[in-house]
């Protein structure tokens, strides 16, 4: 799944999350999981102020973005510093999970 | 060293040499210190300025303080976040036009720290959740003073950071003989930010150091080593620091609860990263 911009959503995408109200994100959901967006669902939800949705796949090529392997190992450098510190290896761990996530 | 820390520090004082802050920033500041002075007072002055107005409502929606699309007025701002905040939101959207041209990294990365502190207070169920993402919103606002007044010093640290894989803030130490939070701190009492500004600016990158707003400190310095673990935004080096143990134990931290703040911060960092994009093409495009 891919969490995109609104403005980047088309046609024929399929959520894979609920889209919270934006003004009452406590209150029942706008639209459900598995719905199929059609372009007159995306502008309504333009007009509510929804600014993002989380869609299924991984539809929208980000220009210069990196594949997973690229991902994991510039995270890695990143922590280079820390790399034996007990609490920063939790970090790296929960951050490794968030990308694998994202990237499927 | 030392004359090189003094000559920064005249420098930074000097109000004449800083940054252009508009008068009605400085009324601000006035108004806001007084305590006769009431809250339609400083709204009307605000409004009196289109501008300005459009810029601090621009910033109250901006997905670091959750209230998205809906605040329309300053009255309803000067509610909801307080005099201080406004009064530094004031300052700073001043600060970061000069720091969205020249500095694009560093003004993402403090945006994300916003972002990042926001949603730590939140879920940690912090008080004064708006304030603490505006320190966090100016954390960094020494390096942009380095970067905007001693600009031959900032290209300097830059490449002792390529060079040596240094942090910015050791190789401010070392070249500088001062470092980034002092400058902050500086700056933040030249323009008389309020204590609790001030403390998570000048202790982020050493918690023990802050005596009267630890959590807010301990909060700051976590927001920022999670912008920098999540690559968004550039603060001038690529090197994630430790979470220090102050902060750890003063914001009471397990593995679930940082996976939580982790995935929360991500999620709202691709808003940001929207916002930040709108915020630099506005002007271009109209919504």
């Amino acid at each position: 799944m891919q969490k995109i911009p609104l403005a980047l959503a088309f046609e024929g995408m399929i959520l894979a999350q609920e889209i919270k109200n934006p003004d009452n994100p406590e209150g029942p959901p706008l639209c459900g999981k598995g719905v199929v967006l059609s372009s007159s669902l995306i502008e309504r939800l333009n007009k509510i102020g929804v600014q993002s949705i989380t869609v299924e796949g991984h539809p929208v090529k980000i220009e210069g973005e990196k594949t997973l392997d690229e991902e994991l190992s510039s995270l890695d450098y990143r922590f280079r510093k820390v790399k034996d510190d007990p609490s920063m290896k939790i970090l790296r761990e929960i951050y490794r999970v968030q990308i694998i996530k994202a990237k499927n | 060293m030392g004359n090189k820390v003094n000559e920064i520090k005249r420098i930074v004082q000097d109000t004449k040499s800083l940054p252009t802050l508009p008068g009605i920033v400085l009324k601000i500041s006035k108004l806001a210190e007084d305590d006769k002075s009431s809250v339609n007072e400083i709204a009307r002055l605000i409004s009196s300025d289109h501008i300005l107005s459009a810029k601090v409502l621009k910033l109250v929606n901006s997905p670091f303080y959750g209230f998205s699309g809906r605040v329309s007025t300053i009255s309803n701002a000067l509610i909801l976040l307080g005099v201080n905040v406004i009064r530094s939101l004031a300052l700073s959207s001043s600060i970061f036009e000069i720091m969205e041209k020249s500095v694009v990294g560093l003004w993402e990365h403090s945006f994300g720290a916003a972002v990042a502190a926001n949603t730590i207070a939140k879920i940690l169920q912090l008080p004064d959740a708006e304030e603490i993402s505006t320190a966090a919103l100016l954390h960094d606002i020494g390096k942009a003073i380095i970067k905007i007044k001693l600009e031959e010093d900032y290209n300097q640290l830059i490449s002792i950071i390529k060079e040596k894989d240094i942090s910015m803030i050791d190789a401010e130490h070392e070249f500088l003989g001062t470092g980034h939070p002092e400058i902050g701190e500086w700056i933040a009492r030249t323009w008389f930010l309020p204590e609790k500004l001030i403390e998570p600016i000048a202790c982020h990158h050493n918690v023990k150091k802050s005596v009267i707003h630890k959590t807010k400190t301990a909060a700051v310095h976590l927001a920022d080593i999670l912008v920098k673990a999540s690559d968004f935004g550039f603060s001038g080096d690529d090197i994630v620091p430790r979470i220090q143990t102050e902060a750890w134990d003063k914001l009471d931290l397990n593995e679930k609860i940082l996976e939580e703040i982790v995935q929360e911060t991500e999620d709202r960092l691709i808003e940001a990263k929207n916002f930040s994009l709108e915020i630099q093409t506005s002007g271009e495009k109209q919504s």
